[in-house]
């Protein structure tokens, strides 16, 4: 599922690949441009994103509808574009998650724009936040270390226009000429499969004394029952009074005078 | 394994510098600063142009541990290899000062209606600017979170990194060092470790200092977390995303710090 995302066969999405200091999400948006070059066009924010100097090219104030379609329409094709936002969380320190989150669907229903695809850092976010811009998207990429350590797990989340709802986690890799390749799916406890060639050893081999036993000794292993365990006719046999058995056998005494209400005569009355 | 210096085990020497590299320094319950000493120290061997905005400590305090690592740095400072912003005594100019808001000044977020670092950040662009005989350009920052407790806010001092990052690392391809304290009984936690993590988001290299977990041990001082972020020993390898980590002890000496792998300090072997 990770390729189809990254592909962006889709019209109308809108893609959040969200990352952590451990795991860096950025090679993954990377590779989402270069799947989406047909032609590239690079507006430099990172300059002076808050015109700090006399001539900004492109500041963080002028991420509204109106300013980003003057751009667009700068271009000469005619093609809807693809949008891609490095990073969301750089916006979101500059203006409130509502406006954020207002401007990303007015930049969708706008129609110049055939995909969005932004890389936001969730560790530097409140959950809500994270929530909020996920709850907008169309489909979200997690990338998180793996167990394997060596390599990393996209974890895609797709909402499909119908409202079906699939997941699904996978170990990938980018290679440097930004294509992604996804090696397999880890299993559900997370456990590595080099556990499966793992042999029982024989403790009883190799030692100076016999402990393993002779086909007469198992049987009269199996045969032989535990003194506390019970089995069902067992304890019915034992419950039942059996005949010659235990009984107590009573003969009172002349001087023995017994009172059902005091059977041991220690009782002051 | 003896790693003599911090140089080889960072992989350069005074003969090779790297460019463009923002290495991020942090501690937690330890202290770092004998790590920027060390980079000043390295830096100004290499025969590179120096900005260290000094925000906690004075002069003559750099100076003396310098003169033990083998560098003068008065000298430095009158040939003009080095720029030195001493914080302290500036701040107490600013807060003094009976005249009309010198937003020109450095320290001028100080006192005035700025809430950015925009001045700071217009000293910094003066002092590394110039081709001249010394390069690269190198900004030093000690410490990036004594700002916070100033009342700077975290995102003004995301800001002003982003903006010596554009400027330092990309323009003029030098190197940026700063470095983040965070303490464990503060009240005010969310400041210094939200810094933390946005700094760690933007930098190729980052450093991370801590007290030993079982405790004070006089040969060992402390333990140290290498991270690459974009180079390194495997970085270009398939699955970059995941930062490729280092763990080491350290020990501090008069002259200099030695770093070893775990468990093979001197005392130990």
């Amino acid at each position: 599922m990770l390729l189809d995302v990254i592909q962006g066969t889709e019209n109308g999405g809108f893609v959040i690949i969200q990352d952590t200091v451990e795991c860096c999400g950025r090679q993954l948006l990377q590779s989402c441009i270069a799947a989406a070059l047909h032609r590239l066009c690079v507006h430099n924010g990172y300059t002076d994103p808050l015109g700090w100097s006399e001539h900004p090219l492109f500041t963080v104030h002028q991420f509204i509808s109106e300013e980003l379609n003057v751009h667009l329409s700068g271009s000469e094709e005619s093609k809807p574009a693809t949008l891609v936002i490095d990073s969301l969380s750089w916006i979101l320190r500059h203006h409130p998650p509502a406006v954020v989150c207002q401007r990303l669907q007015e930049l969708r229903r706008g129609g110049a724009l055939r995909r969005v695809v932004a890389l936001l850092h969730c560790d530097l976010h409140q959950q809500g936040i994270v929530g909020s811009l996920c709850h907008l998207a169309t489909a979200v990429i997690s990338v998180v270390p793996g167990d394997r350590g060596q390599q990393a797990v996209a974890k895609t989340t797709r909402r499909t226009k119908s409202g079906k709802v699939t997941h699904e986690e996978e170990y990938f890799s980018v290679k440097e000429d930004l294509t992604v390749t996804v090696e397999s799916r880890p299993s559900h406890h997370g456990r590595p499969q080099t556990e499966e060639d793992e042999r029982e050893v024989d403790p009883a081999a190799n030692l100076t004394f016999n402990l393993r036993l002779s086909e007469g000794e198992k049987e009269a292993k199996e045969k032989l029952s535990l003194p506390f365990v019970f089995s069902a006719e067992k304890k019915s046999a034992l419950l039942q009074p059996r005949p010659g058995s235990g009984r107590i056998v009573y003969d009172p005494d002349a001087s023995d005078d017994f009172d059902p209400e005091d059977p041991d005569d220690d009782l002051a009355v | 394994m003896m790693l003599p210096d911090l140089g080889s085990l960072l992989g350069f020497s005074t003969e090779k510098i790297e460019k463009g590299d923002f290495i991020l320094l942090s501690d937690r319950n330890a202290d770092a600063s004998f790590l920027i000493n060390h980079f000043l120290s390295l830096y100004l061997r290499a025969g590179c142009k120096v900005c260290f905005l000094g925000l906690v400590q004075s002069f003559s305090h750099y100076s003396a541990v310098a003169l033990r690592l083998g560098v003068n740095l008065v000298q430095a400072r009158e040939q003009g290899q080095l720029v030195f912003l001493e914080g302290l005594k500036d701040s107490v100019g600013q807060l003094l000062q009976q005249g009309p808001d010198s937003e020109a000044y450095p320290m001028g977020f100080l006192r005035g209606s700025q809430t950015d670092l925009r001045s700071l950040f217009r000293f910094v662009q003066r002092s590394v600017g110039g081709a001249g005989e010394w390069s690269p350009s190198i900004l030093l920052v000690d410490d990036l979170s004594v700002l916070l407790s100033l009342g700077v806010s975290v995102e003004a001092i995301l800001d002003f990194s982003h903006y010596c990052r554009t400027t330092v690392c990309h323009q003029l391809q030098g190197n940026m060092v700063m470095l983040v304290r965070v303490g464990e009984d503060e009240d005010d936690e969310e400041g210094p470790e939200l810094l933390l993590k946005a700094l760690t988001h933007q930098c190729s290299l980052a450093l991370s200092i801590q007290g030993l977990p079982t405790g004070y041990c006089r040969d060992i001082h402390g333990q140290v977390e290498v991270r690459w972020k974009e180079r390194g020993p495997g970085a270009a390898g398939p699955g970059g995303a995941l930062a490729q980590k280092k763990l080491l002890q350290y020990k501090v000496h008069d002259k200099g710090v030695s770093f070893f792998a775990r468990g093979t300090s001197s005392a130990v072997l």
